[in-house]
């Protein structure tokens, strides 16, 4: 009973872990290139699992494509965020910060009233148990931890390796010193707006397969995609690896022996402490 | 004209003022007077949100304090017995010993990761009021304890239960007193190095100024006053749920007071009534009146890159000389 449990348990935190790491990895990427906190990511989440929703249940379309439309959709959601709402306020966080907040106040309501705030949830992507051991295992579970880790992977390889990536790190170490190299930064803020939509399209997708959908979903994982990015420290895409499976497991195992409530204060015990000691965060190398 | 533009201001201020005081003899709805009510309370918050703001921290959590003030009066005066007279100043002095005792860590990060952090905080801080359900109730607390009668020579007996006016009252006269301080503290000495550490922390350490202890003391003086605001809010509607304090109301205190203009004084209290009153207008529309508030903040996002407020001083200075014009600049 007890190693089943487990095998379950860390199932779960894996899933969670990679969730929370393709939400970070998204907030943390407008925020390093653009200066955007863009709490908009929260809604952008919920569209994504509402429109992967709309064409699985409602138009029929088979779920892994529409998984993909989802994404394409709200990828080009994304470049009109960036051109329209974010770029005419380059460099002013007061209001870019007024724009995600009035995106959140649209979207939500606009969601509201399309769909209205029933209890919905995206068909399910890969129905079914593993058994072996004593351990049985959610096999959605584990297709979105695959997806996940695939889509995180990508991502990084994406940054290390092509040379809009590299752009992307130059403009997060130093955005004038970037520009002056002749990077174009509206280009490369365009590109990373297109890629946090689609990855948090994609993993709104798959949590609302598996918990359910509603306009309010995205709050609870925009603060832990924050937490994630606070522990990891900014300008760090490994530490965003790190902290994400630390919390995804806490997450998971703590809910064990404390309510759910007492497992997020205590999340913000251990913050206090890392800040107290590390300023920068766990992995971040300058504050 | 210096001096008659200053007394037209505070001729204009005292017409207002005593408008307000005059209100409930017009508005005769008990509805309308909550909306007034709950006004009042939001522009206590949003400013001294503003206060905090003050030093270069904008905080993303600070309805959670609100909370705090709220939930440590009501629970004290329901399960001690003290009178709510009491209790709502402690409630204010709970939510600063919240502020002192989380402000310290949070003094470690700056800017933009300050707003990170203190939003992660605020949700925590809910997340324990949630926690501690022997106090605060599994759903929520009720039975709260009203303001109790008071007897003021030459009026009669002030009953507050079931009554709106007398709240009213209240609540406009602990607004007014919580500006005037707000705004004596924004224009002494202690403002002003507050400022000073908002425009260049390293300047204003590298001569002298004790740079986490003004931002402390910032974070403290705000939550103060959110605290008190809450603890009033607790006394009147006499129920509490943890969702009033969490991540999208304190999302919403932000959203007011940039909407407002977070570089002058009045920015918060026009944002808070802007955007509190409009969409009451529009109460008829149901599930649609979000949309008009987000189509407002579009509008000012796009037109008023300071903010209602700031945007009156822009208008203003068109009309000078383009050599007196001044250069405008947020707070944060």
């Amino acid at each position: 009973m007890v190693p089943g449990l487990l095998g379950q348990v860390a199932v779960n935190a894996l899933m969670l872990a990679s969730m929370y790491i393709l939400m970070a990895l998204g907030f943390a990427l407008l925020l390093s290139i653009m200066g955007v906190l863009n709490f908009a990511h929260a809604v952008i989440y919920m569209v994504g699992g509402y429109i992967c929703y709309q064409l699985a249940a409602v138009y029929g379309i088979n779920k892994w494509l529409s998984l993909v439309l989802s994404a394409v959709i709200v990828g080009s959601f994304g470049l009109f965020l960036e051109r329209f709402c974010y770029r005419p306020f380059f460099g002013d966080v007061n209001r870019t910060m007024v724009m995600a907040l009035a995106l959140i106040v649209i979207l939500e309501s606009t969601v509201n009233i399309l769909v209205g705030s029933y209890v919905r949830s995206v068909p399910s992507f890969a129905p079914g148990v593993i058994r072996g051991g004593g351990v049985s295992v959610s096999v959605e579970r584990l297709v979105t931890f695959i997806i996940g880790t695939v889509l995180m992977i990508m991502l990084i390889l994406f940054i290390k390796k092509t040379k809009i990536g590299q752009q992307m790190l130059a403009i997060s170490q130093e955005s004038i010193g970037a520009v002056l190299q002749g990077i174009n930064i509206h280009r490369v803020s365009a590109v990373a707006t297109v890629i946090a939509c689609a990855l948090a399209a994609v993993a709104g997708s798959l949590m609302g397969a598996i918990t359910n959908l509603n306009p309010f979903m995205g709050d609870q994982m925009l603060v832990k995609a924050i937490e994630v990015v606070i522990l990891a420290g900014i300008g760090s895409i490994g530490g965003v690896v790190g902290a994400g499976l630390i919390l995804g497991t806490m997450d998971s195992f703590l809910p064990l022996v404390l309510s759910g409530c007492a497992t997020d204060a205590l999340g913000l015990g251990i913050v206090i402490l890392i800040l107290l000691f590390r300023p920068q965060g766990l992995f971040g190398h300058e504050a | 004209m210096k001096v008659k533009g200053k007394l037209v201001k505070s001729a204009a201020l005292a017409a207002l003022v005593i408008l307000l005081f005059l209100l409930p003899l017009f508005v005769k709805q008990p509805y309308y007077i909550h909306v007034f009510i709950v006004t009042l309370l939001y522009i206590i918050v949003v400013s001294s949100l503003r206060t905090i703001a003050l030093s270069g921290q904008l905080s993303v959590g600070h309805a959670a304090f609100m909370g705090v003030g709220a939930y440590f009066s009501a629970v004290v005066a329901k399960e001690l017995g003290w009178t709510p007279w009491f209790t709502i100043p402690l409630g204010g002095l709970a939510a600063m010993f919240a502020a002192v005792l989380i402000g310290y860590p949070f003094t470690r990060v700056r800017a933009i990761y300050f707003s990170m952090v203190s939003l992660f905080g605020g949700i925590a801080i809910v997340n324990i009021i949630r926690v501690a359900q022997k106090w605060t109730g599994a759903a929520g607390l009720s039975d709260i304890p009203p303001l109790s009668p008071i007897n003021i020579p030459g009026l009669h007996n002030i009953v507050f239960l079931g009554q709106k006016v007398p709240y009213y009252y209240f609540t406009l006269l602990l607004t007014l007193f919580s500006l005037l301080v707000l705004y004596r503290v924004e224009h002494c000495r202690i403002g002003m190095t507050w400022k000073s550490i908002a425009q260049s922390h390293l300047v204003a350490s590298s001569v002298g100024v004790n740079e986490g202890g003004f931002r402390v003391l910032a974070f403290a003086v705000g939550c103060f006053f959110a605290g008190i605001a809450g603890a009033s809010y607790a006394h009147y509607n006499l129920v509490l749920t943890p969702g009033t304090f969490s991540f999208l109301p304190s999302i919403f205190l932000v959203m007011y007071m940039l909407v407002g203009g977070s570089g002058s004084f009045a920015g918060p209290i026009i944002g808070t009534a802007v955007l509190v009153i409009v969409p009451e207008l529009f109460r008829s529309l149901k599930e649609f009146s979000p949309l008009i508030l987000g189509a407002i903040m579009v509008m000012v996002v796009f037109l008023m890159p300071q903010g209602i407020a700031g945007s009156v001083e822009q208008a203003k200075s068109m009309f000078r000389q383009p050599r007196q014009r001044e250069v405008h600049r947020s707070v944060t």
